[in-house]
Protein backbone atom coordinates (compact mmCIF):
# COMPACT_ATOMS: atom_id res chain seq x y z
CA UNK A 1 0.00 0.00 0.00
CA UNK A 2 1.53 3.53 -1.01
CA UNK A 3 2.49 5.56 1.90
CA UNK A 4 -0.31 7.54 3.70
CA UNK A 5 0.08 11.34 4.03
CA UNK A 6 -2.32 14.00 5.58
CA UNK A 7 -0.38 16.52 4.22
CA UNK A 8 -0.93 15.39 0.04
CA UNK A 9 -3.49 12.82 -0.05
CA UNK A 10 -3.60 11.17 -3.41
CA UNK A 11 -6.84 11.69 -5.30
CA UNK A 12 -7.84 8.51 -4.95
CA UNK A 13 -7.30 6.80 -2.21
CA UNK A 14 -7.86 2.99 -1.71
CA UNK A 15 -10.29 2.16 1.51
CA UNK A 16 -7.56 1.20 4.12
CA UNK A 17 -5.42 3.96 3.52
CA UNK A 18 -8.46 6.34 4.53
CA UNK A 19 -9.28 4.01 7.53
CA UNK A 20 -5.39 4.42 8.86
CA UNK A 21 -5.54 8.29 7.96
CA UNK A 22 -8.56 8.86 9.89
CA UNK A 23 -7.43 6.57 12.93
CA UNK A 24 -5.32 9.88 13.34
CA UNK A 25 -7.88 12.23 13.69
CA UNK A 26 -8.17 11.21 18.11
CA UNK A 27 -3.93 12.89 18.18
CA UNK A 28 -4.54 15.68 16.05
CA UNK A 29 -7.97 16.41 17.87
CA UNK A 30 -5.99 16.56 21.14
CA UNK A 31 -4.10 19.11 20.61
CA UNK A 32 -5.00 23.01 19.71
CA UNK A 33 -2.86 24.72 16.61
CA UNK A 34 -4.31 27.93 17.75
CA UNK A 35 -2.63 28.82 21.04
CA UNK A 36 -5.28 29.45 23.83
CA UNK A 37 -2.74 32.41 25.52
CA UNK A 38 -3.92 35.39 25.78
CA UNK A 39 -3.12 37.70 22.66
CA UNK A 40 0.19 39.08 22.08
CA UNK A 41 1.49 35.84 23.78
CA UNK A 42 -0.73 33.76 21.28
CA UNK A 43 1.52 35.39 18.34
CA UNK A 44 4.89 34.47 19.58
CA UNK A 45 4.16 30.95 20.88
CA UNK A 46 1.50 29.56 17.99
CA UNK A 47 2.25 26.42 16.27
CA UNK A 48 -0.30 26.87 13.81
CA UNK A 49 0.74 26.99 10.00
CA UNK A 50 -0.18 26.61 6.31
CA UNK A 51 -0.10 23.08 6.50
CA UNK A 52 -1.89 22.45 9.94
CA UNK A 53 -5.35 23.73 7.83
CA UNK A 54 -4.70 21.32 4.89
CA UNK A 55 -3.72 18.64 7.40
CA UNK A 56 -7.24 19.33 8.81
CA UNK A 57 -9.62 19.63 5.95
CA UNK A 58 -7.54 16.25 4.07
CA UNK A 59 -9.04 14.51 7.95
CA UNK A 60 -12.15 16.05 7.61
CA UNK A 61 -12.20 13.93 4.16
CA UNK A 62 -10.82 10.94 5.29
CA UNK A 63 -13.07 10.68 8.52
CA UNK A 64 -15.92 11.23 6.78
CA UNK A 65 -15.28 8.45 4.44
CA UNK A 66 -14.61 6.14 7.13
CA UNK A 67 -18.03 7.06 9.08
CA UNK A 68 -16.34 8.77 11.60
CA UNK A 69 -18.81 11.48 12.24
CA UNK A 70 -18.23 12.54 15.63
CA UNK A 71 -14.26 13.79 14.47
CA UNK A 72 -15.56 14.98 11.33
CA UNK A 73 -18.12 17.93 13.28
CA UNK A 74 -15.25 18.22 15.54
CA UNK A 75 -12.93 18.98 12.97
CA UNK A 76 -15.61 21.09 10.77
CA UNK A 77 -16.10 23.16 14.16
CA UNK A 78 -12.57 23.93 14.43
CA UNK A 79 -12.36 25.09 10.71
CA UNK A 80 -14.95 27.28 11.64
CA UNK A 81 -14.28 29.12 14.73
CA UNK A 82 -10.64 29.90 12.88
CA UNK A 83 -12.04 30.93 9.19
CA UNK A 84 -15.66 32.41 9.63
CA UNK A 85 -18.77 30.30 8.74
CA UNK A 86 -18.80 32.75 5.86
CA UNK A 87 -15.47 31.62 4.26
CA UNK A 88 -15.63 29.88 0.63
CA UNK A 89 -13.91 26.62 1.81
CA UNK A 90 -15.93 26.48 5.11
CA UNK A 91 -19.41 26.55 3.22
CA UNK A 92 -18.04 24.05 0.65
CA UNK A 93 -16.56 21.86 3.75
CA UNK A 94 -20.00 21.60 5.86
CA UNK A 95 -21.82 21.21 2.47
CA UNK A 96 -19.86 18.19 2.25
CA UNK A 97 -20.06 16.99 5.94
CA UNK A 98 -24.35 17.60 6.03
CA UNK A 99 -24.28 15.38 2.22
CA UNK A 100 -22.24 12.66 4.17
CA UNK A 101 -24.69 12.72 7.07
CA UNK A 102 -27.75 12.93 5.08
CA UNK A 103 -29.02 9.51 4.50
CA UNK A 104 -32.45 9.60 2.44
CA UNK A 105 -32.86 11.86 -0.65
CA UNK A 106 -35.16 14.23 1.38
CA UNK A 107 -32.50 14.97 3.69
CA UNK A 108 -30.66 15.74 0.23
CA UNK A 109 -33.15 17.74 -1.41
CA UNK A 110 -32.59 19.97 1.77
CA UNK A 111 -28.71 20.71 1.45
CA UNK A 112 -29.17 21.14 -2.26
CA UNK A 113 -31.94 23.93 -1.26
CA UNK A 114 -29.68 25.23 1.20
CA UNK A 115 -26.61 25.09 -1.86
CA UNK A 116 -28.89 27.31 -3.91
CA UNK A 117 -29.49 29.77 -1.31
CA UNK A 118 -25.93 30.31 -1.11
CA UNK A 119 -25.66 30.79 -4.48
CA UNK A 120 -28.37 33.04 -5.12
CA UNK A 121 -26.63 35.63 -2.45
CA UNK A 122 -23.45 35.07 -4.32
CA UNK A 123 -22.72 33.64 -7.30
CA UNK A 124 -18.87 33.54 -7.38
CA UNK A 125 -18.90 30.65 -4.88
CA UNK A 126 -17.44 28.30 -7.36
CA UNK A 127 -16.75 25.32 -4.42
CA UNK A 128 -20.11 25.34 -3.81
CA UNK A 129 -21.44 25.17 -7.44
CA UNK A 130 -18.95 22.21 -7.49
CA UNK A 131 -21.05 20.44 -4.29
CA UNK A 132 -24.35 21.14 -5.82
CA UNK A 133 -23.21 19.03 -8.99
CA UNK A 134 -22.38 16.34 -6.71
CA UNK A 135 -25.60 16.70 -4.77
CA UNK A 136 -27.50 16.55 -8.63
CA UNK A 137 -25.22 13.51 -9.23
CA UNK A 138 -25.74 11.46 -6.31
CA UNK A 139 -29.56 12.39 -5.93
CA UNK A 140 -29.73 10.12 -9.88
CA UNK A 141 -30.13 13.22 -12.15
CA UNK A 142 -26.94 13.06 -14.26
CA UNK A 143 -28.59 15.17 -17.20
CA UNK A 144 -29.34 18.37 -14.56
CA UNK A 145 -25.91 18.09 -13.44
CA UNK A 146 -24.55 17.98 -17.10
CA UNK A 147 -26.26 21.28 -17.51
CA UNK A 148 -25.23 22.79 -14.21
CA UNK A 149 -21.65 21.88 -14.77
CA UNK A 150 -22.15 23.59 -18.61
CA UNK A 151 -23.49 26.42 -16.53
CA UNK A 152 -20.04 26.50 -14.25
CA UNK A 153 -17.55 25.91 -17.14
CA UNK A 154 -19.45 28.72 -19.34
CA UNK A 155 -18.22 31.25 -16.57
CA UNK A 156 -14.89 29.37 -15.44
CA UNK A 157 -13.42 27.81 -18.81
CA UNK A 158 -10.47 26.29 -17.41
CA UNK A 159 -11.49 24.69 -14.29
CA UNK A 160 -9.77 21.24 -15.12
CA UNK A 161 -12.12 19.26 -12.25
CA UNK A 162 -15.48 20.05 -13.98
CA UNK A 163 -14.08 19.46 -17.32
CA UNK A 164 -12.81 16.07 -16.03
CA UNK A 165 -16.46 15.33 -14.59
CA UNK A 166 -18.47 16.18 -17.20
CA UNK A 167 -16.44 14.18 -19.58
CA UNK A 168 -17.04 11.29 -16.99
CA UNK A 169 -20.99 12.34 -17.06
CA UNK A 170 -21.40 12.53 -21.00
CA UNK A 171 -19.52 9.23 -20.86
CA UNK A 172 -21.72 7.30 -18.48
CA UNK A 173 -24.62 8.99 -20.71
CA UNK A 174 -22.38 7.22 -23.82
CA UNK A 175 -22.52 10.56 -25.35
CA UNK A 176 -18.62 10.14 -26.74
CA UNK A 177 -17.95 12.72 -28.96
CA UNK A 178 -19.11 15.38 -25.78
CA UNK A 179 -17.31 13.38 -23.56
CA UNK A 180 -14.00 13.39 -26.08
CA UNK A 181 -14.22 17.20 -26.10
CA UNK A 182 -14.41 17.56 -22.21
CA UNK A 183 -11.09 15.52 -22.28
CA UNK A 184 -9.35 17.66 -24.58
CA UNK A 185 -9.95 20.34 -22.49
CA UNK A 186 -8.24 18.47 -19.74
CA UNK A 187 -5.65 17.97 -22.01
CA UNK A 188 -4.98 21.48 -23.36
CA UNK A 189 -4.54 22.44 -19.39
CA UNK A 190 -2.35 19.61 -18.22
CA UNK A 191 -0.40 18.36 -21.41
CA UNK A 192 1.48 16.15 -20.09
CA UNK A 193 -1.28 14.13 -18.05
CA UNK A 194 -0.64 10.29 -18.65
CA UNK A 195 -3.89 9.60 -17.02
CA UNK A 196 -5.71 11.70 -18.93
CA UNK A 197 -3.88 10.58 -22.14
CA UNK A 198 -5.26 7.45 -21.17
CA UNK A 199 -8.90 7.99 -20.22
CA UNK A 200 -9.34 9.95 -23.68
CA UNK A 201 -7.79 6.83 -25.33
CA UNK A 202 -10.51 4.71 -23.32
CA UNK A 203 -13.22 7.07 -24.59
CA UNK A 204 -12.30 7.21 -28.41
CA UNK A 205 -12.01 2.72 -28.26
CA UNK A 206 -15.26 2.66 -26.41
CA UNK A 207 -17.02 5.32 -29.09
CA UNK A 208 -16.86 3.11 -31.98
CA UNK A 209 -14.89 -0.20 -31.40
CA UNK A 210 -15.21 -1.02 -35.26
CA UNK A 211 -13.81 2.21 -37.11
CA UNK A 212 -10.45 2.41 -38.30
CA UNK A 213 -10.05 6.15 -37.53
CA UNK A 214 -11.22 6.11 -34.34
CA UNK A 215 -8.85 2.84 -32.76
CA UNK A 216 -5.97 4.40 -34.30
CA UNK A 217 -6.33 7.67 -32.33
CA UNK A 218 -7.19 5.72 -29.28
CA UNK A 219 -3.72 3.30 -29.62
CA UNK A 220 -1.71 6.71 -30.05
CA UNK A 221 -3.52 7.90 -27.37
CA UNK A 222 -2.48 4.96 -25.61
CA UNK A 223 1.33 5.14 -26.85
CA UNK A 224 1.18 8.58 -25.70
CA UNK A 225 0.59 7.87 -22.58
CA UNK A 226 2.80 5.17 -22.44
CA UNK A 227 5.84 7.39 -23.95
CA UNK A 228 4.79 9.84 -20.48
CA UNK A 229 5.09 7.04 -18.34
CA UNK A 230 6.84 4.14 -19.41
CA UNK A 231 5.51 2.25 -16.49
CA UNK A 232 1.88 2.90 -16.64
CA UNK A 233 0.13 -0.20 -16.13
CA UNK A 234 -3.70 0.95 -17.51
CA UNK A 235 -1.43 2.19 -20.87
CA UNK A 236 -0.33 -0.81 -21.54
CA UNK A 237 -3.84 -2.59 -21.13
CA UNK A 238 -5.23 -0.42 -23.11
CA UNK A 239 -2.99 -0.45 -25.98
CA UNK A 240 -2.65 -3.82 -25.64
CA UNK A 241 -6.80 -4.13 -25.94
CA UNK A 242 -6.45 -1.43 -28.97
CA UNK A 243 -3.84 -3.23 -31.15
CA UNK A 244 -5.13 -6.72 -30.78
CA UNK A 245 -8.37 -5.24 -32.60
CA UNK A 246 -6.40 -3.17 -35.29
CA UNK A 247 -4.81 -5.92 -35.80
CA UNK A 248 -7.72 -7.79 -38.00
CA UNK A 249 -9.02 -4.05 -39.27
CA UNK A 250 -5.30 -3.66 -40.95
CA UNK A 251 -4.70 -6.80 -42.68
CA UNK A 252 -7.85 -6.66 -43.95
CA UNK A 253 -6.73 -4.72 -46.77
CA UNK A 254 -10.19 -3.53 -47.92
CA UNK A 255 -11.13 -2.06 -44.79
CA UNK A 256 -8.07 0.17 -44.94
CA UNK A 257 -8.85 1.15 -48.46
CA UNK A 258 -12.39 1.86 -47.52
CA UNK A 259 -11.16 4.53 -45.27
CA UNK A 260 -10.41 7.47 -47.69
CA UNK A 261 -13.19 9.76 -47.16
CA UNK A 262 -12.01 13.33 -46.10
CA UNK A 263 -13.20 13.44 -42.70
CA UNK A 264 -11.76 10.14 -41.45
CA UNK A 265 -7.61 11.14 -43.19
CA UNK A 266 -8.07 14.51 -40.13
CA UNK A 267 -6.41 11.97 -37.97
CA UNK A 268 -3.33 11.16 -40.21
CA UNK A 269 -3.17 7.82 -41.61
CA UNK A 270 -3.83 4.41 -40.00
CA UNK A 271 -0.45 2.78 -38.17
CA UNK A 272 1.31 0.05 -39.77
CA UNK A 273 0.70 -3.22 -39.25
CA UNK A 274 4.03 -3.70 -38.68
CA UNK A 275 4.53 -1.31 -35.63
CA UNK A 276 0.86 -2.47 -34.32
CA UNK A 277 2.33 -6.15 -33.97
CA UNK A 278 5.10 -4.87 -32.39
CA UNK A 279 3.29 -2.61 -29.85
CA UNK A 280 1.47 -5.61 -29.34
CA UNK A 281 3.64 -7.33 -28.09
CA UNK A 282 5.46 -4.97 -26.22
CA UNK A 283 2.17 -4.47 -24.28
CA UNK A 284 1.99 -8.28 -23.53
CA UNK A 285 5.34 -8.56 -22.77
CA UNK A 286 5.44 -5.46 -20.03
CA UNK A 287 1.58 -6.46 -18.56
CA UNK A 288 3.76 -9.77 -18.43
CA UNK A 289 6.65 -8.25 -16.38
CA UNK A 290 3.98 -6.08 -14.23
CA UNK A 291 2.14 -8.92 -13.23
CA UNK A 292 5.26 -11.24 -12.23
CA UNK A 293 6.96 -8.01 -10.39
CA UNK A 294 3.77 -7.45 -8.43
CA UNK A 295 2.94 -11.19 -7.96
CA UNK A 296 6.79 -11.71 -6.35
CA UNK A 297 5.68 -8.77 -4.26
CA UNK A 298 9.20 -6.18 -5.30
CA UNK A 299 9.28 -2.92 -3.54
CA UNK A 300 9.48 -0.87 -6.21
CA UNK A 301 5.73 -2.03 -7.53
CA UNK A 302 3.60 -2.58 -4.65
CA UNK A 303 2.15 0.93 -5.44
CA UNK A 304 -0.02 -0.53 -7.86
CA UNK A 305 -3.50 -0.67 -8.23
CA UNK A 306 -4.35 -4.61 -6.95
CA UNK A 307 -8.13 -4.51 -9.02
CA UNK A 308 -5.54 -3.03 -11.98
CA UNK A 309 -3.13 -6.21 -11.87
CA UNK A 310 -5.85 -8.47 -11.51
CA UNK A 311 -7.64 -7.38 -14.30
CA UNK A 312 -4.19 -7.28 -16.48
CA UNK A 313 -3.50 -11.00 -14.97
CA UNK A 314 -6.84 -11.79 -16.59
CA UNK A 315 -6.23 -10.30 -19.76
CA UNK A 316 -2.92 -12.19 -20.11
CA UNK A 317 -4.50 -15.27 -19.41
CA UNK A 318 -7.25 -15.20 -21.72
CA UNK A 319 -4.68 -14.52 -24.61
CA UNK A 320 -2.79 -17.55 -23.55
CA UNK A 321 -6.12 -19.41 -23.72
CA UNK A 322 -6.82 -18.34 -27.26
CA UNK A 323 -3.33 -19.00 -28.32
CA UNK A 324 -3.74 -22.38 -27.26
CA UNK B 1 55.45 57.10 6.23
CA UNK B 2 56.30 54.03 6.86
CA UNK B 3 53.65 53.09 8.65
CA UNK B 4 49.86 55.12 8.73
CA UNK B 5 49.47 56.52 11.73
CA UNK B 6 46.67 54.46 13.54
CA UNK B 7 43.91 57.00 14.80
CA UNK B 8 42.46 56.22 18.48
CA UNK B 9 39.64 58.16 20.03
CA UNK B 10 38.82 57.21 23.26
CA UNK B 11 35.06 56.92 23.50
CA UNK B 12 32.77 56.42 26.55
CA UNK B 13 31.59 52.61 26.65
CA UNK B 14 28.13 53.87 27.74
CA UNK B 15 28.25 55.17 24.31
CA UNK B 16 27.31 51.08 23.22
CA UNK B 17 24.58 51.35 25.79
CA UNK B 18 22.90 54.06 25.29
CA UNK B 19 23.34 55.09 21.94
CA UNK B 20 24.24 51.87 19.49
CA UNK B 21 22.57 49.74 21.18
CA UNK B 22 19.08 51.47 21.49
CA UNK B 23 18.92 52.98 17.71
CA UNK B 24 19.27 49.06 16.66
CA UNK B 25 16.24 48.10 19.41
CA UNK B 26 14.11 50.60 17.99
CA UNK B 27 14.65 50.09 14.73
CA UNK B 28 13.98 46.38 15.18
CA UNK B 29 11.16 46.90 16.69
CA UNK B 30 9.66 49.55 13.82
CA UNK B 31 10.10 46.80 12.07
CA UNK B 32 8.13 44.56 13.81
CA UNK B 33 5.41 47.25 13.95
CA UNK B 34 4.79 47.76 10.89
CA UNK B 35 4.66 44.37 9.65
CA UNK B 36 1.98 43.83 12.02
CA UNK B 37 0.09 47.89 10.66
CA UNK B 38 0.41 46.46 6.98
CA UNK B 39 -1.86 43.66 8.38
CA UNK B 40 -4.09 45.70 9.92
CA UNK B 41 -4.40 48.12 6.77
CA UNK B 42 -4.29 45.72 4.10
CA UNK B 43 -7.99 45.34 2.72
CA UNK B 44 -9.26 42.23 1.70
CA UNK B 45 -8.78 42.16 -2.12
CA UNK B 46 -12.30 42.60 -4.10
CA UNK B 47 -14.09 39.77 -5.07
CA UNK B 48 -14.57 39.56 -8.65
CA UNK B 49 -17.55 39.43 -10.32
CA UNK B 50 -18.70 36.57 -12.14
CA UNK B 51 -18.80 38.21 -15.60
CA UNK B 52 -15.18 39.67 -14.49
CA UNK B 53 -13.83 36.03 -14.02
CA UNK B 54 -15.69 34.77 -17.20
CA UNK B 55 -13.75 37.32 -19.12
CA UNK B 56 -10.49 36.56 -16.84
CA UNK B 57 -10.70 32.66 -17.52
CA UNK B 58 -11.88 33.02 -21.31
CA UNK B 59 -8.54 34.65 -21.73
CA UNK B 60 -6.00 31.81 -20.44
CA UNK B 61 -8.06 29.75 -21.87
CA UNK B 62 -7.21 31.20 -25.47
CA UNK B 63 -3.59 30.90 -23.86
CA UNK B 64 -3.81 27.25 -23.13
CA UNK B 65 -4.87 26.59 -26.84
CA UNK B 66 -2.44 28.18 -27.84
CA UNK B 67 0.43 26.89 -25.87
CA UNK B 68 -0.80 22.98 -25.16
CA UNK B 69 -2.05 22.82 -29.17
CA UNK B 70 0.28 20.28 -29.56
CA UNK B 71 -1.85 17.31 -27.99
CA UNK B 72 -5.00 17.58 -29.98
CA UNK B 73 -5.91 15.90 -33.38
CA UNK B 74 -5.96 18.32 -36.04
CA UNK B 75 -9.45 18.56 -36.59
CA UNK B 76 -10.60 19.12 -33.05
CA UNK B 77 -7.89 22.26 -33.13
CA UNK B 78 -9.26 23.66 -36.31
CA UNK B 79 -12.67 23.85 -34.66
CA UNK B 80 -11.35 25.00 -31.20
CA UNK B 81 -9.44 27.83 -33.22
CA UNK B 82 -11.62 28.98 -35.73
CA UNK B 83 -14.16 29.18 -32.31
CA UNK B 84 -12.24 31.17 -30.17
CA UNK B 85 -10.86 33.32 -32.83
CA UNK B 86 -14.77 34.25 -33.44
CA UNK B 87 -15.82 34.56 -30.19
CA UNK B 88 -12.58 36.93 -29.56
CA UNK B 89 -13.31 39.09 -32.07
CA UNK B 90 -16.76 39.29 -31.73
CA UNK B 91 -16.41 40.03 -27.66
CA UNK B 92 -18.01 37.45 -26.55
CA UNK B 93 -16.34 37.10 -23.52
CA UNK B 94 -16.34 40.63 -22.00
CA UNK B 95 -17.34 41.28 -18.93
CA UNK B 96 -18.63 44.80 -20.38
CA UNK B 97 -19.56 45.10 -23.70
CA UNK B 98 -21.30 48.08 -23.79
CA UNK B 99 -17.90 49.73 -23.03
CA UNK B 100 -16.10 47.86 -25.70
CA UNK B 101 -14.42 50.24 -28.95
CA UNK B 102 -14.92 53.48 -26.07
CA UNK B 103 -11.80 54.86 -24.61
CA UNK B 104 -10.18 54.10 -20.81
CA UNK B 105 -12.08 55.96 -18.73
CA UNK B 106 -10.30 58.18 -16.25
CA UNK B 107 -8.58 56.02 -13.58
CA UNK B 108 -9.02 58.57 -11.01
CA UNK B 109 -12.79 58.18 -11.26
CA UNK B 110 -13.09 54.54 -11.32
CA UNK B 111 -13.47 53.42 -7.34
CA UNK B 112 -11.39 50.01 -8.00
CA UNK B 113 -8.30 51.90 -9.33
CA UNK B 114 -8.60 54.52 -6.66
CA UNK B 115 -8.62 51.83 -4.06
CA UNK B 116 -5.39 50.15 -5.23
CA UNK B 117 -3.60 53.60 -5.44
CA UNK B 118 -4.76 53.68 -1.46
CA UNK B 119 -3.53 50.89 -0.59
CA UNK B 120 -0.25 51.98 -1.85
CA UNK B 121 -0.49 55.17 -0.09
CA UNK B 122 -0.76 53.21 2.70
CA UNK B 123 2.12 51.08 2.37
CA UNK B 124 4.69 54.50 2.17
CA UNK B 125 2.75 56.42 4.35
CA UNK B 126 3.71 53.49 6.68
CA UNK B 127 7.04 53.30 5.86
CA UNK B 128 7.61 57.38 5.99
CA UNK B 129 5.99 58.41 8.97
CA UNK B 130 8.33 56.49 11.15
CA UNK B 131 11.35 56.68 9.23
CA UNK B 132 11.06 60.56 9.46
CA UNK B 133 10.23 60.34 13.00
CA UNK B 134 13.25 58.01 14.28
CA UNK B 135 15.82 60.31 11.79
CA UNK B 136 14.40 63.33 13.63
CA UNK B 137 15.09 61.64 17.06
CA UNK B 138 18.39 60.72 16.10
CA UNK B 139 19.26 63.65 14.69
CA UNK B 140 18.15 65.83 17.65
CA UNK B 141 20.01 63.42 20.48
CA UNK B 142 22.66 61.73 18.79
CA UNK B 143 23.65 63.69 16.26
CA UNK B 144 27.84 63.85 16.06
CA UNK B 145 28.25 60.84 18.18
CA UNK B 146 31.12 58.33 16.60
CA UNK B 147 29.89 54.91 18.34
CA UNK B 148 31.74 52.19 16.70
CA UNK B 149 34.98 51.29 14.87
CA UNK B 150 34.65 48.68 12.30
CA UNK B 151 37.09 45.98 12.70
CA UNK B 152 38.22 46.01 8.99
CA UNK B 153 39.86 48.91 7.02
CA UNK B 154 37.89 50.67 4.15
CA UNK B 155 38.58 52.72 1.33
CA UNK B 156 37.47 56.39 1.69
CA UNK B 157 35.06 56.23 -1.06
CA UNK B 158 32.52 54.77 2.78
CA UNK B 159 33.17 58.60 4.45
CA UNK B 160 29.89 59.90 3.30
CA UNK B 161 27.82 56.59 3.88
CA UNK B 162 29.61 55.92 7.48
CA UNK B 163 30.27 59.28 8.95
CA UNK B 164 26.97 61.73 7.66
CA UNK B 165 26.68 64.12 10.56
CA UNK B 166 30.20 64.07 11.48
CA UNK B 167 32.06 66.98 9.70
CA UNK B 168 35.28 65.99 10.27
CA UNK B 169 38.11 65.42 6.95
CA UNK B 170 40.57 63.55 8.60
CA UNK B 171 39.05 60.83 10.59
CA UNK B 172 39.39 57.80 9.55
CA UNK B 173 36.37 55.91 7.47
CA UNK B 174 36.49 52.84 9.47
CA UNK B 175 34.44 54.86 12.52
CA UNK B 176 31.00 55.14 12.29
CA UNK B 177 28.78 57.86 13.24
CA UNK B 178 25.58 57.35 14.85
CA UNK B 179 23.35 58.51 11.71
CA UNK B 180 25.44 56.25 9.60
CA UNK B 181 24.26 53.67 11.92
CA UNK B 182 20.99 54.66 11.80
CA UNK B 183 21.21 54.10 7.86
CA UNK B 184 23.17 50.99 7.58
CA UNK B 185 20.13 49.12 9.94
CA UNK B 186 17.17 50.43 7.99
CA UNK B 187 18.69 48.88 5.19
CA UNK B 188 20.32 46.11 6.42
CA UNK B 189 17.84 44.56 9.10
CA UNK B 190 15.83 41.98 5.84
CA UNK B 191 17.61 39.16 7.09
CA UNK B 192 16.93 39.84 11.07
CA UNK B 193 13.31 40.38 10.16
CA UNK B 194 13.20 37.30 8.18
CA UNK B 195 14.04 35.39 11.08
CA UNK B 196 12.10 36.65 13.57
CA UNK B 197 8.48 37.44 10.96
CA UNK B 198 9.12 34.80 8.16
CA UNK B 199 10.16 35.26 4.75
CA UNK B 200 6.88 37.21 3.21
CA UNK B 201 7.01 39.79 5.64
CA UNK B 202 6.37 43.36 5.27
CA UNK B 203 9.06 45.15 7.32
CA UNK B 204 10.67 46.68 4.87
CA UNK B 205 10.40 48.83 1.91
CA UNK B 206 11.16 46.31 -0.92
CA UNK B 207 8.81 43.61 -0.31
CA UNK B 208 6.15 45.68 0.22
CA UNK B 209 6.51 47.45 -3.42
CA UNK B 210 6.04 43.89 -4.51
CA UNK B 211 3.20 43.17 -2.51
CA UNK B 212 1.61 46.18 -3.52
CA UNK B 213 -0.30 44.96 -7.22
CA UNK B 214 0.31 41.13 -7.46
CA UNK B 215 -0.41 39.83 -11.27
CA UNK B 216 -0.57 42.94 -12.67
CA UNK B 217 0.33 41.84 -15.82
CA UNK B 218 -2.05 39.52 -16.50
CA UNK B 219 -5.28 41.65 -16.73
CA UNK B 220 -4.88 44.31 -14.47
CA UNK B 221 -7.12 47.54 -14.69
CA UNK B 222 -5.09 49.41 -16.44
CA UNK B 223 -5.26 46.79 -19.62
CA UNK B 224 -8.02 47.15 -21.78
CA UNK B 225 -9.80 43.52 -21.99
CA UNK B 226 -11.07 43.77 -25.83
CA UNK B 227 -7.22 43.94 -26.62
CA UNK B 228 -6.00 41.57 -25.10
CA UNK B 229 -8.72 39.23 -26.50
CA UNK B 230 -7.98 40.26 -29.99
CA UNK B 231 -4.06 40.22 -29.78
CA UNK B 232 -4.86 36.80 -28.53
CA UNK B 233 -7.02 36.00 -31.14
CA UNK B 234 -4.17 37.33 -33.16
CA UNK B 235 -1.87 34.84 -31.54
CA UNK B 236 -3.75 31.55 -32.78
CA UNK B 237 -4.65 32.51 -36.18
CA UNK B 238 -0.97 32.78 -37.09
CA UNK B 239 0.12 29.56 -34.23
CA UNK B 240 2.24 27.07 -36.38
CA UNK B 241 0.79 24.12 -35.60
CA UNK B 242 2.43 20.53 -35.33
CA UNK B 243 0.35 17.37 -33.36
CA UNK B 244 2.43 15.45 -31.22
CA UNK B 245 0.75 12.39 -31.47
CA UNK B 246 1.91 12.00 -34.71
CA UNK B 247 3.92 9.00 -35.05
CA UNK B 248 4.07 8.41 -32.33
CA UNK B 249 3.67 4.83 -32.54
CA UNK B 250 7.11 4.44 -34.33
CA UNK B 251 8.34 6.56 -31.39
CA UNK B 252 7.43 4.23 -29.05
CA UNK B 253 8.74 1.34 -31.05
CA UNK B 254 12.22 3.03 -31.65
CA UNK B 255 12.14 3.69 -27.48
CA UNK B 256 11.87 -0.21 -26.48
CA UNK B 257 13.72 -1.40 -29.87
Amino acid sequence: MSHANLLAPPSSIPPPTALSLSQKAPLILSSSPTSSLPWPLSLLFSRESPESWTIHENLLLSSLRTGDDKAARQILDRLTTRFGAANERVVALRGIYEEALATTPAELEKVFQGYEKILREDPTNLAVRKRRVAVLKSLGRPADAITALTVLLEHSPTDLEAWAELGELYAAQGLWSQAIFCLEEVLLVLPNAWSAHAQLATLYYLSTPSSLSTLSLSLRYFCRSIELNDSYLRGYYGLKLASQKLIPLLSDSTSVKRNNNPEEEEAGPPPKLATVKKLEELATSKLAEIVRQYGAGNKGWAGLDEAEVIAARALLDRDGKMER
Amino acid sequence: MAQPIVQTIHRDPALFWWILLPITVVMVLTGILRHYAMILLQTAPKKQTLPQIRQQRSLVRGINLRTNARVLPPASFQARKAFMVSAYQEGKFLADPEARGKPRPNPMSDPAAMEGMMGMMKGNMAMMVPQTLIMGWINAFFSGFVIMKLPFPLTPQFKSMLQSGVGTRDLDVRWVSSLSWYFLTLFGLQPVYNFILGSNNSATQSTQQMAANPGAGMMGPEQDPDKLFLSEAENLEVLEYRWVLEGVEDRLVAKFA
